[in-house]
């Protein structure tokens, strides 16, 4: 930069221009000296708005080079770029890569599919995606039972266990998230006897915050109602990594679903009647028409001959239950749900439609969607110890819900609601412990697996300690 | 079967949306909402398109229908979700494009005043 008397480009110049000793570096100097700072600070100033490379292990120890990769969830309302991303094969290699992130102070966050709209899995350390990790394990038809590997999609396990004679006995509307993912957040379908997913986890395999191996329940030789499943089941990915999941499975069935559209008065001057004679029923309600759209499933021959007056049929398929139960449209929303006491939830469900259609529906034209779920014992269940009613408020994505969510929250709270784990809510530690009252023994099972704190990133740390 | 061949145009301009956001009466007989009626009386299905336009932001769409061959179709524009809901008691605009001739006109019922008021527009006919 600063061209001298040294410098031999500096007397090329001098001689070609025919300048004299002391302009040359009046001139020559000067303008090199700007041209090379300008360019730095050009450089600089580019450097603010490109994305570093950082380094990422590789499963296999060898460090590479990349520029980290922004994680966008289904909605598209969350992102985020971790510092690092992991892609294990193995168990061991989940292991190896938890002792790592331990020793140095890291956070490490396992990953499914990204369903979930709530920042379960943001991180600016480690995020751990399972996607290698698919598959069947082992199953036994006779015990009805299947060991699937985390990243498993609910649509490869259904198709998996379907090969073994087998079945989930329930599903969600979607099936495209990984299995430990559905499992961790409490992902239910609905049904009044039938539980979420979570209630069938018996068993297992954990890479703990210390980076051990953990079989738990029926894969530790123990009764699938012990403490330590009953905190698995539903754990939000807090206690470990679940590297292997034991299902109780039923036979293989097969489904016939009706959708059909009808008056909302309809549907709730029968609701009781609807889900006792259907093994799956739930509706959707259209707040700007009082339409609703009623679902049922059963298995062919054991159906109920009751259907609305006036009834228009959307839908009417028949089929292996794991390609059945999943309905959805692939039209991108967020959501808010929660779980309220059975005998409580058509009463909530009416305040909610006054208050839609006074308030919100300018601006809401999505639905609200109403279903029931089975009681379980899991310690974070939002269905331990009763038989439960959710309502899920449904709105586009690229439409606000911030306001629609918050004033339908407190009401959902005095009707003694849960929030669905994996979907928006405000509350924090301090308002869910009053919700579980197993809550305590559950922080304790979390800090003795990961007494680090490893698997809390920001979002867990103010949904389960109190500060 | 009649044999009235394709009648209409394939884009039509509706510049006076406006869904009232109240309304008075039994639902959805007298929900207040703007209905778009499409028209084909050709031989081949209809593929059409919605484009939503708003005073103060870009415009939403498309929106998909589909008008069977020699059928119509009321659509109402309160239920509109996919991509997202046409929000009431503000002002937008529609461009209708399909694929094949159609006609289109939009209808508007009001029960904001605990009776029954309708109006009719029919929509621009335009060329690209």
């Amino acid at each position: 930069m600063l061209s001298h008397v040294n410098e031999s480009g500096l007397w090329l110049v001098n001689r070609f221009l025919g300048l004299t000793g002391k302009q040359t570096p009046q001139t020559w100097t000067v303008m090199q000296t700007i041209m090379g700072t300008a360019a730095f600070a050009a450089v600089l100033l580019l450097s603010l708005f490109v994305q570093r490379p950082v380094s990422v292990r590789r499963t296999d120890g060898k460090e590479r080079t990349t520029v980290p990769e922004e994680f966008v969830n289904w909605s598209g309302s969350l992102r985020f770029t971790p510092g690092e991303r992991s892609a294990p094969r193995t168990e061991e290699e989940v292991a190896a890569e938890v002792r790592r992130a331990a020793e140095r102070g890291l956070t490490v966050r396992p990953v499914g599919s990204g369903h979930s709209s709530v920042p379960l899995m943001a991180t600016d350390d480690v995020l751990m995606s399972l996607d290698a990790l698919t598959g069947l394990v082992r199953h036994d038809t006779a015990a009805r039972r299947g060991a699937v590997l985390p990243g498993t999609g609910l649509a490869d396990a259904g198709r998996l266990f379907a090969e073994a004679g087998l079945g989930m006995e329930n599903l969600g509307d979607v099936d495209y998230q990984a299995i430990a993912g559905a499992i961790g957040t409490g992902t239910h379908g609905t049904g009044l006897a039938l539980g979420n997913l979570s209630s069938t986890l018996v068993g297992g395999r954990l890479v703990t915050g210390t980076g051990e191996i953990f079989p738990f329940g029926e894969d530790a030789g123990e009764d699938a109602g012990e403490d330590l499943v009953r905190a698995a089941q539903v754990s939000l990915g807090s206690l470990g990594v679940l590297t292997s999941l034991t299902l109780r499975l039923v036979p293989a069935y097969g489904l016939h679903r009706l959708n059909w559209c009808t008056h909302i008065d309809w549907v709730l001057d029968h609701f009781g009647e609807l889900a006792r004679a259907n093994r799956h029923f739930d509706f959707y309600w259209y707040p700007r028409s009082d339409d609703a759209q009623v679902r049922t499933l059963n298995e062919p021959g054991r159906e109920p001959a009751l259907v609305p007056p006036g009834a228009r049929l959307h839908a009417d398929e028949t089929g292996p239950g794991h390609e059945i139960i999943p309905n959805s449209r692939d039209l991108r929303f967020d959501e808010m749900e929660y779980m309220l006491p059975l005998e409580d939830g058509l009463d909530c469900f009416r305040e909610v439609r006054k208050r839609i259609k006074e308030r919100h529906r300018q601006n809401v034209g999505w639905r609200v969607l109403v279903r029931t779920v089975a009681a379980d014992e899991a310690m974070l269940s939002n269905c331990t110890g009763r038989p439960t009613m959710t309502i899920a408020l449904l709105q586009n994505n690229e439409l606000p819900h911030e306001e629609y969510f918050a004033d339908l929250e407190p009401l959902f709270l005095e009707w003694g609601g849960r929030p669905h784990w994996g979907k928006k809510h405000t509350l924090t530690a301090a308002g869910l412990r009053p919700l579980y009252p197993e809550w305590d023994a559950f922080q304790d099972i979390r800090r003795r697996l990961d007494p680090q704190g490893v698997f809390l990133n920001d979002y867990l740390r103010r949904l389960l300690e109190e500060t | 079967m009649s044999t009235l061949g394709p009648l209409g145009r394939t884009t039509w301009v509706f510049p006076g949306g406006h869904i009232p956001a109240a309304g008075t009466g039994a639902e959805p007989e007298f929900t207040s909402r703007d209905e778009l009626c499409l028209l084909n009386s050709g031989g081949d299905d209809a593929q059409v398109e919605l484009t939503v336009l708003y005073q103060d932001r870009e415009p939403v769409g498309p929106y998909r229908v589909r008008v069977g061959a020699r059928r119509v179709r009321h659509v109402r524009v309160n239920d509109l979700i996919d991509p997202q809901a046409v929000p009431l008691g503000v002002p937008y605009g529609a461009v209708v494009r399909s694929d094949v001739p159609v006609v289109a006109q939009l209808t508007r019922v009001d029960t904001r005043r605990g009776k029954l008021s309708t109006s009719v527009a029919a929509g621009y006919p335009a060329e690209v």
